[in-house]
């Protein structure tokens, strides 16, 4: 009995033999819906800012230069690979990639942007708004939100705001110095 | 057998003068509003009644009535329902009675409100800092609406964390925050008698990462999920279903049912990795690597599984608020019954082989004893309970998603010891390979996603359990405005088993100490939270900071 | 003449002794359906030790013991018939001689751990006693057997007793436990509850980094090939050809089989707690003493 587990647990590496592989030779086959870096169409994207909307980890950024210019920015540094701009957009202009090997040492090689003229209402100026499935989607837009492409930051009204004063009167703050303080 | 309504009227008929309202909004909900100087008699009483205390949510009303809200949940297992006590306190005095000397599962909750809220609790046994770092500014309260989420506080040198008394005798061996047993960083400081364990106090929250507060105040409804996912790295869908039920609670969102039935396939698959896992990382900690390898090897195929379901190996990334992403086509069906079937021999293959094994009986049978009793005190769940012959699961007792259609059962062993716990997972294996054969040809047809019309009402209250692999997992969600929720705290299985550790330590020897903390599967990320809890013998010797680096350091 | 027997010994046991370790460490990944390091890994490892920073704490036990340990070990080396033939040290010491040597080399590592005051080398260094004192006896009663037939304690007339007059009940019984204990010896699964235990205490050597290490990881192979040399040249006598080149490589074919077992016991076993480990030696010293006994007896 405790002989026999110890032959089997021998025994049990015999039918699958050893599984490494020599990994940057040999790779193992992507499947298909798996979701590597996203890849934006330049051709088919009308510049909606859906993904942007949508981005839960706030790299689309999407920028109005001028009245019939607006670039959009795709900072992969934070991406989760998540694949919710592939979801929301409505040109289907975004597809989730197979690669997976994006190592890199500059960040600069991770991004995308694309510059996009723009047709103008005539009586407006601006492109029109998106249309999502879900309410939740849809209250997004409301809340100030701007994208600031230099800084790669995204600015969104919150519900908080801080006192300085508090800050400072914590400069001498108090350590806890005995147990059960 | 309780119903909900007995409970409202055994509440009423004695505390009727505390009690200033009540709201049912399910079958399977009651909040009760009551008033805060009657909190733990209330509490006592709920107990009595055969409640399980659940979780402490507190949160910050103040730019609405000027106060702060506490509210204590209560699982009545048995008969499905949830009882919550909601109350009060003004901001400028906030101070409640404690409920912990009655309930021991309440004391993390309380300290944690402590810290962050500002709130006092009288009659707490053990005041101390729980979640915020040793230097951080005592009047900064971080989950307070006027302190944003990115502050960051000049920080002090030198201060190290205070940890309790050394019983007499006793030598303390640090185990953390850096040790190969442990895979996040805190701090065990065990106190041992040449090899036997006398106690032990525990600091964490080392990497608390504030996502409560960060889910409060920069992300929306529907970003919230794929955050909760990254709570932990092993029961990411648990945190996002959990997530999205009680939101969907909240909001009164009906989910589809094809949805449903989806949410629970995914849930099962995690539970088989996630069992995989442990029985791995349960091997590697008694020094078997060769079952380690061989188990993660097994659990690969179902990570491959996940990657063609659903594009990513773990992060799923599938459920959101209103239902899931992705459908589950009938070729996919097939192809999860084949991993199924593999899984299962493999699985097989590997029970057989350790089932007849005395060396690991040794290492496992009889360590980290803890009784039926104390375990019902310490409010354990999942599979350390079940080990320990309490007969809880949430999938069966408070069912969600599509586990009321399913058949399935709930092992239970009461050997009370690591080598129970072993055994009730391996079974556990076995029944989701079960459920998962069940939902594949029943899965109804229909949308995948619900449409809303209308806005989420704000400033409602929504709560949703679920049987994470290592337990049970509850999510409390109060809606806000501007599409985000207003207050989500996040209770994790590990949160009620840490604090029964140096329970089932007491008297075993240091070298099961890493078993036994592996056996309640601990995932100190989902945690968020560390309680210290000591168990000294009523000698006093005051350890110094210097004398503890002393040890620690080896002395350079 | 006897000087090259001392030579090739030296020589012999320094190179193959990593490569041993080798192939313990290969046999256990293919074991766990992985590749493994390549066979020649530990010199590696050894090379790359030897070239790294030496940490010391400040005291002279602590530099002093891989050096007395690796010193240890060797002279035992040096007294060992390989080949079945003895070199001239060999008269110089008798069987007692090899034993307190070898629990020098245990002490020297208690030194080392001791010195370092660091709390998880003391607990290590605690372990090491407790198998080292328990140990112990097991080895002396190998030698013993042999010698008590041979009515004298010298190394060489001990260790080819059973060449010299066959198998016996005792020798057989002796075969066993020196088996059931080989695990103990060479610090492997189940019983490496001292040395190299990373998940649950550092082990006595935490302290310990650079040429230093290098220095006891080697004396830890090195006492390794020597208790599998000694259960070949005890207890398997009977391949004895009688030229010495080719009986040495026999030899080594003949450890590379113990060293299989050992890979593969120690792969499928967890590791032990001590005061298990301390029930399971004192079973093996009673029936130790037994195996004595009957040899006493002539059985």
């Amino acid at each position: 009995m405790w002989l026999t587990s110890k032959i089997k647990q021998v025994l049990m590496v015999i039918k699958p033999g050893v599984v490494t592989l020599n990994y940057p030779f040999e790779k193992r086959p992507v499947p298909e819906n798996f979701r590597g870096a996203p890849y934006w169409d330049h051709e088919k994207c009308v510049g909606c800012g859906g993904c942007a909307n949508h981005c839960p980890a706030r790299t689309i950024l999407v920028r109005d230069i001028c009245q019939e210019l607006r670039v959009m920015v795709y900072d992969g540094s934070r991406c989760t690979y998540c694949g919710r701009c592939a979801d929301v957009c409505p040109e289907n202009a975004i597809t989730m990639t197979d690669r997976y090997e994006l190592a890199t040492d500059d960040r600069r090689d991770l991004n995308e942007s694309m510059e996009l003229f723009m047709l103008t209402c005539q009586r407006c100026g601006r492109c029109y708004d998106m249309e999502n499935k879900n309410m939740i989607d849809r209250m997004d837009l409301q809340g100030y939100r701007y994208d600031n492409l230099e800084a790669r930051a995204f600015i969104r009204k919150t519900t908080d705001s801080f006192d300085p004063e508090m800050l400072k009167k914590t400069a001498e703050y108090k350590r806890p110095s005995k147990i059960g303080e | 057998m309780n119903s909900l309504e007995q409970v409202l009227k055994t509440l009423n008929d004695k505390f009727g003068g505390s009690i200033t309202g009540h709201e049912t909004p399910l079958p399977t909900r009651l909040f009760v509003d009551i008033k805060a100087e009657n909190v733990r008699e209330i509490s006592n009483e709920v107990v009595a009644l055969g409640g399980r205390y659940l979780v402490g949510i507190g949160y910050d009303n103040i730019a609405r009535d000027g106060n702060i809200g506490m509210i204590h949940s209560f699982g009545f297992d048995k008969d499905n329902f949830i009882v919550h006590l909601r109350t009060a306190v003004p901001e400028s005095n906030p101070v409640m009675p404690s409920i912990t000397p009655d309930i021991p599962g309440a004391g993390w909750s309380e300290r944690e409100y402590q810290d962050l809220l500002g709130m006092k609790f009288e009659g707490h046994p053990k005041p101390k800092r729980l979640v915020v770092a040793d230097d951080w500014p005592s009047d900064i309260y971080p989950m307070r609406k006027e302190v944003p989420y990115n502050l960051v506080p000049p920080g002090a040198e030198d201060v190290a964390y205070q940890l309790d008394e050394c019983p007499e005798g006793c030598s303390i061996i640090p185990v953390g925050p850096f040790h190969t047993a442990l895979h996040e960083p805190e701090h065990f400081a065990v106190y041992v008698d040449g090899e036997t364990i006398k106690g032990c106090d525990y600091r964490g929250f080392m990497t608390h990462r504030g996502i409560e507060k960060l889910c409060e105040s920069q992300v929306s409804y529907n970003e919230v999920p794929f955050i909760a996912e990254r709570i932990c790295g092993i029961c990411g869908s648990v945190h996002a279903t959990a997530y999205s039920q009680s939101v969907e609670m909240a909001g009164g969102i009906p989910v589809p049912e094809r949805a449903k039935y989806i949410r629970s396939l995914l849930l099962e698959i995690e539970r088989l990795h996630s069992h995989l896992l442990w029985l791995g990382v349960a091997g590697h900690l008694i020094g078997f690597d060769t079952v380690f390898m061989q188990s993660w090897r097994v659990r690969e195929q179902i990570m491959w599984l996940s990657e063609r379901i659903t594009g990513n190996r773990k992060t799923y990334g599938m459920v959101i608020v209103g239902g899931v992403r992705r459908d589950i086509t009938p070729e996919i069906g097939e192809d999860i019954l084949n991993v199924c079937r593999k899984v299962e021999e493999e699985v097989k293959i590997i029970h057989k082989s350790i089932t007849g094994d005395t060396a690991l009986h040794k290492r496992t049978k009889g360590v980290g004893y803890l009784s039926k009793e104390e375990a019902i005190n310490w409010s354990l769940v999942g599979p350390v309970a079940r080990a320990r012959g309490i007969d809880i699961d949430v999938r069966r007792d408070h069912p969600y998603a599509a586990y009321s259609d399913l058949q399935f059962d709930v092992p239970v062993v009461d050997t009370c010891d690591v080598w129970g716990t072993l055994v009730v997972r391996l079974l556990e294996i076995y029944e989701s390979i079960r459920i998962i054969r069940q939902i594949i040809p029943k899965m109804p047809k229909g949308e995948l996603l619900t449409e809303l019309d209308a806005e989420i009402p704000p400033f409602k209250h929504g709560i949703s359990v679920v049987e994470a692999p290592r337990g049970e997992s509850v999510h409390f969600v109060i809606t806000g405005e501007e599409n985000r929720p207003d207050r989500w705290r996040v209770r994790a299985p590990t949160y009620p088993n840490l604090q029964a550790i140096p329970a089932m330590l007491l008297n075993d020897q240091f070298a099961d100490f890493p078993i036994i903390v592996g056996s309640i599967d601990p995932c100190f990320s989902c945690t968020d939270r560390v309680e210290v809890v000591n168990i000294t013998s009523g000698q006093n010797r005051i350890m110094s900071k210097s004398e503890l680096e002393f040890i620690s350091r080896g002395n350079k | 003449m006897d000087i090259v027997y001392i030579a090739v010994n030296i020589i012999v046991f320094l190179a193959f002794a990593p490569l041993f370790e080798g192939i313990v460490r290969k046999l256990t990944a293919k074991v766990q359906s992985r590749q493994g390091p390549p066979v020649i890994q530990p010199y590696y490892d050894i090379i790359k030790l030897l070239g790294k920073e030496n940490f010391v704490v400040e005291n002279w036990a602590f530099k002093l013991a891989p050096l007395m340990s690796f010193a240890a070990i060797l002279s035992v080396i040096c007294f060992v018939p390989l080949g079945y033939k003895s070199n001239f040290l060999t008269q110089y010491a008798d069987v007692i001689t090899i034993i307190y040597l070898l629990t020098m080399g245990g002490v020297s590592i208690l030194l080392g751990a001791l010195s370092s005051r660091n709390t998880f080398a003391m607990m290590g260094a605690s372990r090491e006693m407790v198998t080292m004192i328990m140990v112990e006896p097991v080895l002396a009663m190998t030698f013993f057997v042999g010698a008590v037939k041979v009515k004298s304690l010298g190394i060489d007339t001990t260790i080819f007793s059973v060449m010299n007059t066959g198998y016996s009940w005792s020798v057989v019984l002796m075969l066993v436990l020196y088996l059931m204990a080989l695990q103990a010896f060479v610090g492997k699964q189940p019983f490496d509850i001292a040395e190299a235990e990373q998940e649950i205490l550092e082990g006595p050597f935490i302290e310990y980094s650079g040429p230093n290490y290098a220095l006891f990881k080697y004396s830890m192979m090195l006492k390794q090939m020597f208790y599998a040399s000694l259960f070949v040249m005890v207890f398997v006598p009977f391949l004895y050809t009688g030229t010495y080149g080719l009986d040495v490589v026999i030899q080594l074919c003949e450890i590379a089989l113990v060293y299989v077992l050992i890979a593969l016991v120690g792969s499928t076993n967890p590791r032990l707690r001590i005061d298990q480990a301390v029930r399971y030696y004192a079973v093996l010293i009673v029936m130790a003493l037994g195996a004595v006994g009957l040899s006493v007896y002539g059985i």
